[in-house]
């Protein structure tokens, strides 16, 4: 059964390399073919300068049209003077599309609905023969020779610098799990080399050609209690159990009210290592109270929708976006961070003021493909820093008594601590 | 002890072990409070909620601004000293689809030094670059993914005015989306400023 599913599977494989092999071709095919047809049909672009439109082209019209077929915001623009009334026409719905469209022509309105109804904007700077030279520019980038299709590499994306950072050396965590398999070994082997002793006096009768005086069941049995009775052997084991239990006793205790490490899977699996990481979006795009205010806040659903509202609109988890505003139920993310009531926290002061950077608390928040909580959160980890960090006085008017009255006082330069970040009543009140 | 008691040591000790193993969370558990009410707040928190609340109807507890609420920062409206002072509208309520009065009637309140250009293009790089690139290209790494981004110093855009600009910013235009939301006024006009030198190229 399994070998003949097996067998299935491979001729299933072979299909679906053979008809996705089969597609290429036509597709190669057929663009082929366009090629030709393009080259086929006369020159129209006469009289435009060519070199001089590519340039207006890629300044003025690549941001939403494309010179193939291809629909970018815009219609791409492959055969557009086949498609278009005149040249006159074109000329005048480039200038100025909406007073075309308002005008009522027929072929603007048209053009108009079937792109959405999206307002092309207006180029009254372009004079007819710079218009003349972008045709000209179009009509030359679809000929064969052309390297066409230049757009399609933007959207390839750059291979990651994290699979060749792990390749380069072995890791912190590699050797760690390296030691620890070796331990576990080590464990496993003497545990079976117990077993096989056991095991071995318990079969072989203890003398050649003797009688043995019991059954296999009786001196297993003893074997097994000589083992459990050997003082060493019971003391290591009874001292590491001793050990791990109260190792691990203690850190539970300790750990009471620490949340370090709690990453909970959140409604919509958004990933703060894309849109931080490789798209570099700031953290204020999304989180604008940072700067401004006590929380950091949780971005509103058209703040996802500035971006989401073109780009992957119809994977699943973007979905549940969509359905939360129709629904107009808010999305219930889950908070990671949550420092009890009984100490206060200001994210202005400490980004905004202190200039403290997000990843400062927050950890390599751009390379986390599910939010964690890094750091500890507690108070001696707060302490810790405003001990440490020093404050910038530098062109601030309102730390220039401070500063001299603690240049009175003391060498050191002025940190946090001297400045009331140790005082209880600052975050306990 | 540990001779004579051999079964009882040997259970307690497996019984420590395993309530210390106990202790070890998942990634989904935020593990043991003191004072889960200190976590779990009793009172009104903006960004957690255990239960729904009873009183609200949506089950929330933040409840939308009443209808025609001005926002705090809006209240700063008056910029520049003396004679040079400008004042801007506190409520941005010329409608999305009138662009060409912003651009007649709108002109920039705040007045442009280095300090307002800097804070200009800080702001920028916070709010815009991801998709209209460091220097306004329309070559930001989401700009690239989005499509349609213009680029400022083209003909087309670079005569662009301040009332068109922040018009764009507080209600989108095309496929851009609506700003207004995340920038307050004033960070708008910071905006506008640095907008203004990247149309210079």
């Amino acid at each position: 059964m399994s070998r003949l599913s097996r067998v299935y599977g491979a001729v299933a494989l072979s299909l679906a390399l053979l008809i996705n092999g089969g597609q290429v071709k036509a597709q190669d095919s057929s663009a082929g073919a366009d090629g030709g047809s393009a080259a086929a049909t006369p020159a129209s672009g006469g009289g435009g300068d060519a070199e001089k439109g590519k340039t207006l082209f890629t300044n003025n019209c690549a941001q939403c049209h494309s010179v193939t077929d291809e629909k970018v915001v815009g219609p791409g623009l492959k055969g557009i003077e086949d498609r278009a009334p005149s040249r006159d026409w074109l000329h005048k719905w480039i200038q100025n599309s909406s007073a075309l469209i308002a005008s009522g022509d027929a072929y603007a309105n048209q053009v108009f609905n079937a792109n959405g109804k999206v307002q092309m904007s207006s180029f009254p700077n372009l004079s007819n023969a710079d218009i003349d030279g972008i045709l000209a520019y179009i009509d030359q980038a679809n000929k064969p020779a052309a390297p066409t299709g230049g757009g399609d590499g933007t959207t390839t994306p750059a291979p990651s610098g994290g699979g060749s950072g792990a390749a380069s050396g072995p890791s912190e965590l590699f050797t760690f799990v390296l030691v620890a398999l070796l331990v576990v070994m080590l464990l496993v082997l003497g545990v079976l080399l117990v077993i096989v002793t056991i095991l071995s006096k318990a079969v072989t009768p203890t003398a050649e050609g003797v009688q043995p005086k019991s059954s296999f069941g009786q001196r297993l049995k003893e074997g097994l209690s000589s083992t459990f009775n050997n003082p060493t052997l019971r003391s290591i084991i009874i001292w590491l159990f001793l050990f791990v239990a109260v190792k691990e006793t203690l850190d539970g205790a300790y750990g009471i009210g620490i949340q370090q490490g709690y990453a909970p899977k959140q409604p919509i699996a958004y990933s703060h290592k894309l849109h931080a990481g490789q798209y570099k979006i700031d953290c204020n795009y999304c989180h604008t109270g940072a700067q401004k205010g006590k929380n950091a806040t949780i971005p509103a659903a058209n703040i996802c929708m500035n971006c989401h509202g073109v780009i992957k609109k119809e994977s699943p988890e973007i979905q549940k976006i969509y359905t939360a505003i129709e629904q107009n139920r808010p999305i219930e993310w889950i908070r990671v961070h949550n420092l009890p009531d009984l100490a206060y926290f200001n994210h202005a002061q400490h980004v905004n003021v202190g200039n403290v950077q997000c990843q400062t608390c927050h950890g390599e928040i751009e390379k986390m493909e599910v939010v964690e909580q890094r750091s500890s959160l507690t108070m001696g980890w707060c302490i810790d820093c405003h001990r440490r960090t020093e404050v910038n006085t530098k062109d601030n008017a309102y730390y220039d008594k401070l500063v001299a009255l603690h240049k009175k006082e003391s060498k050191e330069p002025l940190k946090v601590a001297n400045i009331g970040g140790l005082e209880c009543s600052k975050c306990h009140y | 002890m540990i001779t004579k008691h051999k079964s009882v040591t040997t259970l307690a000790i497996v019984a420590l072990l395993f309530t210390g193993v106990a202790c070890k969370r998942g990634h989904d558990n935020p593990g043991l409070e003191f004072a889960p009410n200190m976590y779990e707040s009793v009172g009104y928190e903006p960004y957690r909620q255990i239960k729904p609340n009873p009183i609200n109807p949506t089950g929330l507890n933040m409840r939308l601004p009443a209808r025609g609420t001005v926002a705090r920062p809006n209240y700063h409206t008056t910029f520049g000293k003396g004679d040079s002072a400008k004042t801007d509208l506190m409520i941005y309520n010329i409608p999305a689809d009138s662009i060409s009065i912003a651009e007649r009637v709108l002109v920039n309140p705040i007045p442009q030094t280095e300090q307002s250009l800097a804070d200009g293009q800080l702001l920028y790089t916070r709010y815009c670059s991801h998709c209209h690139g460091a220097t306004g290209q329309g070559d930001g790494p989401v700009g690239k993914e989005y499509k349609g981004v213009p680029n400022y110093t083209t003909d087309a855009y670079k005569s662009m005015n301040d009332g068109h600009i922040y018009h764009v910013i507080t209600h989108g235009k095309g496929r851009m989306w609506p700003h207004g939301s995340q920038i307050t006024p004033e960070d708008r006009w910071k905006i506008v400023q640095y907008v203004h030198k990247l149309q210079q190229g």
